[in-house]
C-alpha cells in the first residue's frame, strides 16, 4: 500500500509523527518534491482564487502525488491544543482539495485532535484500519510516532551572527524554503542569525499572552505573540521579521497585536503571495538588515 | 453609561426595544454609510476583513454622539470575529477615546462568575422590577421574530405583487416607523399592523417568479449596506430572495446549541459536502445551497466579506454542489473598494442566466 504525503503546510512541525506513524503501519511512503514553480503554478490553477498561497501550494503538492499512491494523506487538523484552534481552512482542507482537483485516489482525511491521546487514537484506528488490519500494530505505531514527535526539536538554531531578529510566521512560511525564497540563508548572509518560536520555553509565551484583554484561540498566534514580544521586551534580539501569506486572516491579527506591544521597535513584514518578485523582496530585506546595523552602532555608542 | 453596539440587521430594532424599556442610555448605531466605511478602513488594519471596518467606523461615529460604552459579542475562533474586540480597543484608545468595552463571550469560555460581572455593567434604569426586566426580554425575543418575518414574507411576495414596489415600500415604511417608536410594546403592535397589510398585498398567485437564496458570511448577509442592498435591489428586479440566516434563527441557533439541537437541517443536508463545522458559518452555507436547491430556488448567491477564512472553504466546495444538483450560484466577495456598478452588473447577468434557464424553450 503507498500513502502519498504532501510536502507542505504542518507536515513542517509534524514530519516525523506522520512518517513514522505510516511507515510502521508498514505502508510505502511517497513524499512530494521539495516546493517548486512547477507545483507552484499547478496549485494555482487548480485551487480556489481567493486562498492564501500556502493552501494553493498544498494543492499543487497534492497534484504531483496524486497519481503515484493509493491513499492520500491529506491532515483534517481541528484543534492542536484543547480551547484551541487553528486556521478554518485547515479544518474544511480535504473538502477543499477534494471539490478543487479530479481524479484523487482514496483520501485519508479523518478530524485530528491533537490534544488528548485517546482523540489521537481514534484517529489513528480510522486512518490504520484502511492500511492494516492489525490493531495492535496500530497502536504501536501511533505510540512510536508520538515518542518520535516529542524527542524532535524543529527550530533553526544560528546564533553565531552579530545581530539576531525573531523569525516569526506560520511554520510552513519559515520553514519552505521555496516559499519565503529562502530568506533564512539571504538573511545569515547579511550576517543576521534567526530565533524561530521553540527556542523560548511555553510558559514563558504563556506569560506574555496574558497581557492580552482577549485570550487569544489560535494556537500559532500564541506561539507567535508570545515567543516574539519575549524576546523584544527583554532585548534578546534586534528585530523581528515576519513571514505573512497575503490573504491570511490570522496574521493580519497578530500582526496587529505585536505592533501595538512593541511599539517603535524594528519589525518587518514580508509579505507573500504568488507573484511576490524576489528583487522586491531582497531590496526589503538589505534595508531593514541597514537599519537593524546603524541602530546597533548608535545604541553602542550611546552607551560608551 | 451610554451604550452603542454594532449594527446587525434587524436585531437594531430588539435591541432598541429593550434599552427602552430597561431605560438604558444607548446611541443608536447609523445603518451605515460610506463615510463611516472610509474612516474604519483608514484606521483598520489593511488585511481585516470588512465587518471590522464597518464596526469601526460605526463606533467612532456613536461615540462622536456621546456614546462611552461599546456592548459587542465575542465568540472564541476560529473566525476572527473573537478578536475584534482587542484590536478595536486599542484602536479607539490611541485615538484617543476612553471607551468601556464589554464584550459578551459565551460563559464556557470566559467562566460564569465573568460573564455574570460583564452582565451586571449593564445597569438598568431605576425603578425597573425583575419583572419588567423579563417582560423586557420576551418583548425583544418576539420582536425579532416578528420583523424577521415580515422581512421575509415581503421578500418572498415580491415576486407576486401586481402594484410593482408595493412590498418595498411597505417594508421601508414599516422600519422607519419602528425606529420613531419608543417601547417594546408599541413596535410589537406596530409590526401586527404591518403584518396585516402584507397579508393584503394585491398579488398574482399564477406568476412563477425567480427566487434566489441568499447564503455566505452571516455579517454580510444580515447587514444591508455591508452588501449594497443586495436584497432590496433584488426587489426591484422583481425577484423573490429568501435567506436563512437571520437574527431570530441565530437567538434559536445559539439556544439550542448546548444540546447540540441546533439547526439539525443545516447538519443533514450539509453531511455529504462538509461533515465538521470549520468555524463561522461555512457548514451553514453548504447545507443552505443543498437546501434551497432541493426546495425549488432558482439559484443562491454567496456573499462574503474577502479574506473570510470559513467561507473560502465553502467557495472550493459550491462548484460540486452547483454541478451536481444543476443549481447555479454565483459568489460575491464584498470589501470596501467594492464598485457598485460592478456588482449591479453581476447580479444582473445572474438573473439573466436564472430566466433563460427558467423560461428556456423545450420544444
Amino acid at each position: 500500500m503507498k500513502v502519498g504525503i504532501p510536502k507542505s503546510l504542518l507536515y513542517y512541525k509534524y514530519y516525523l509523527f506522520i512518517e513514522t506513524f505510516f511507515r510502521e503501519l508498514g505502508a510505502e511512503i511517497v513524499l512530494s518534491k521539495d516546493t517548486n514553480k512547477e507545483i507552484l503554478n499547478n496549485g494555482v490553477s487548480f485551487c480556489v482564487d481567493e486562498a492564501c498561497l500556502p493552501i494553493k501550494i498544498f494543492h499543487g503538492h497534492v497534484l504531483d502525488i496524486k497519481d503515484k499512491c493509493d491513499l492520500i494523506f491529506i491532515p483534517r487538523i481541528m484543534q492542536l491544543e484543547k480551547d484551541e484552534f487553528i486556521c478554518p481552512k485547515f479544518c474544511g482542507l480535504p473538502e477543499m482539495v477534494v471539490n478543487s482537483i479530479p481524479d484523487l485516489p482514496k483520501v485519508l482525511k479523518e478530524p485530528i485532535y491533537g490534544y488528548s491521546k485517546s482523540k489521537l487514537r481514534t484517529w489513528a484506528f480510522n486512518t490504520g484500519k484502511l492500511i492494516t488490519g492489525n490493531p495492535v500494530k496500530i497502536d504501536r505505531a501511533l505510540k512510536s510516532a508520538i515518542e518520535a514527535q516529542i524527542s524532535v526539536k524543529s527550530g533553526k538554531e544560528n546564533g553565531q551572527y552579530p545581530i539576531k531578529v525573531a523569525l516569526a510566521g506560520h511554520p510552513y512560511n519559515i520553514y519552505d524554503s521555496f516559499i519565503n525564497m529562502n530568506l533564512i540563508k539571504k538573511l545569515n548572509k547579511l550576517g543576521i542569525g534567526v530565533i524561530t518560536e521553540v527556542e523560548v520555553e511555553k510558559n514563558l509565551k504563556t506569560k506574555q499572552i496574558l497581557s492580552l484583554y482577549k485570550r487569544p484561540f489560535w494556537t500559532f498566534s500564541r506561539e507567535i505573540f508570545g515567543f516574539s514580544t519575549y524576546l523584544a521586551e527583554n532585548y534578546l534580539i534586534d528585530g523581528i521579521v515576519y513571514v505573512s501569506s497575503f490573504g491570511c486572516g490570522i496574521d493580519s491579527v497578530i500582526i496587529e497585536l505585536i505592533k501595538n506591544k512593541i511599539g517603535e521597535f524594528p519589525f518587518l513584514i514580508l509579505k507573500i503571495d504568488e507573484e511576490t518578485g524576489e528583487a522586491g523582496f531582497d531590496t526589503r530585506i538589505e534595508a531593514f538588515s541597514d537599519m537593524l546595523e546603524r541602530r546597533k552602532v548608535k545604541i553602542e555608542n550611546n552607551i560608551s | 453609561m451610554k451604550i452603542t453596539f454594532p449594527n446587525l440587521g434587524n436585531a437594531r430594532f430588539a435591541a432598541k426595544a429593550l434599552f427602552d424599556d430597561l431605560s438604558i442610555e444607548y446611541v443608536l448605531p447609523s445603518p451605515g454609510n460610506h463615510k463611516e466605511l472610509e474612516l474604519g478602513a483608514s484606521l483598520s488594519p489593511e488585511e481585516i476583513c470588512l465587518p471590522f471596518k464597518i464596526m469601526l467606523g460605526g463606533f467612532i461615529e456613536s461615540i462622536e454622539k456621546g456614546a462611552d460604552t461599546v456592548l459587542i459579542p465575542g465568540s472564541c475562533g476560529p473566525c476572527r470575529f473573537g478578536e475584534y474586540c482587542e484590536l478595536q480597543m486599542n484602536i479607539l484608545k490611541s485615538l484617543g477615546h476612553n471607551i468601556d468595552f464589554i464584550v459578551l463571550d459565551y460563559p464556557k469560555s470566559i467562566g460564569t462568575n465573568e460573564f455574570l460581572d460583564r452582565i451586571k455593567k449593564i445597569k438598568p434604569g431605576k425603578g425597573v422590577s425583575k419583572k419588567e426586566l423579563i417582560n423586557a426580554l420576551r418583548n425583544a425575543y418576539k420582536i425579532i421574530n416578528q420583523i424577521d418575518n415580515i422581512d421575509k414574507k415581503a421578500r418572498h411576495l415580491t415576486g407576486f405583487e401586481i402594484n410593482k414596489g408595493e412590498c418595498k415600500n411597505i417594508l421601508r415604511d414599516c422600519k422607519m416607523e419602528a425606529l420613531a417608536l419608543h417601547g417594546g410594546k408599541s413596535m410589537i403592535s406596530l409590526f401586527k399592523g404591518y403584518s396585516k397589510k402584507l397579508n393584503k398585498v394585491i398579488i398574482d398567485k399564477n406568476r412563477n417568479p425567480l427566487k434566489i437564496a441568499i447564503i455566505g458570511e452571516i455579517y454580510n448577509i444580515l447587514e444591508p449596506f455591508s452588501n449594497l442592498y443586495i436584497e432590496d435591489k433584488l426587489m426591484d428586479y422583481g425577484v423573490s430572495s429568501y435567506k436563512k440566516l437571520c437574527p431570530s434563527w441565530w437567538v434559536k441557533n445559539a439556544a439550542l446549541s448546548p444540546f447540540k439541537l441546533n439547526s439539525l437541517d443545516i447538519r443533514l443536508s450539509s453531511k455529504e459536502y462538509l461533515p465538521y463545522y470549520i468555524g463561522g458559518h461555512g457548514r451553514e452555507c453548504i447545507g443552505e445551497a443543498v437546501m434551497s436547491a432541493a426546495q425549488g430556488f432558482d439559484g443562491a448567491i454567496q456573499i462574503f466579506p474577502m479574506g473570510c477564512m470559513p467561507e473560502i472553504v465553502s467557495k472550493a466546495i459550491l462548484p460540486t454542489i452547483s454541478q451536481a444538483k444543476n443549481f447555479p450560484i454565483m459568489s460575491l466577495i464584498m470589501d470596501e473598494m467594492t464598485g457598485e456598478a460592478g456588482y449591479d452588473t453581476r447580479i444582473e447577468a445572474f438573473i439573466d442566466l436564472l430566466e433563460r434557464r427558467k423560461r428556456r424553450c423545450v420544444i
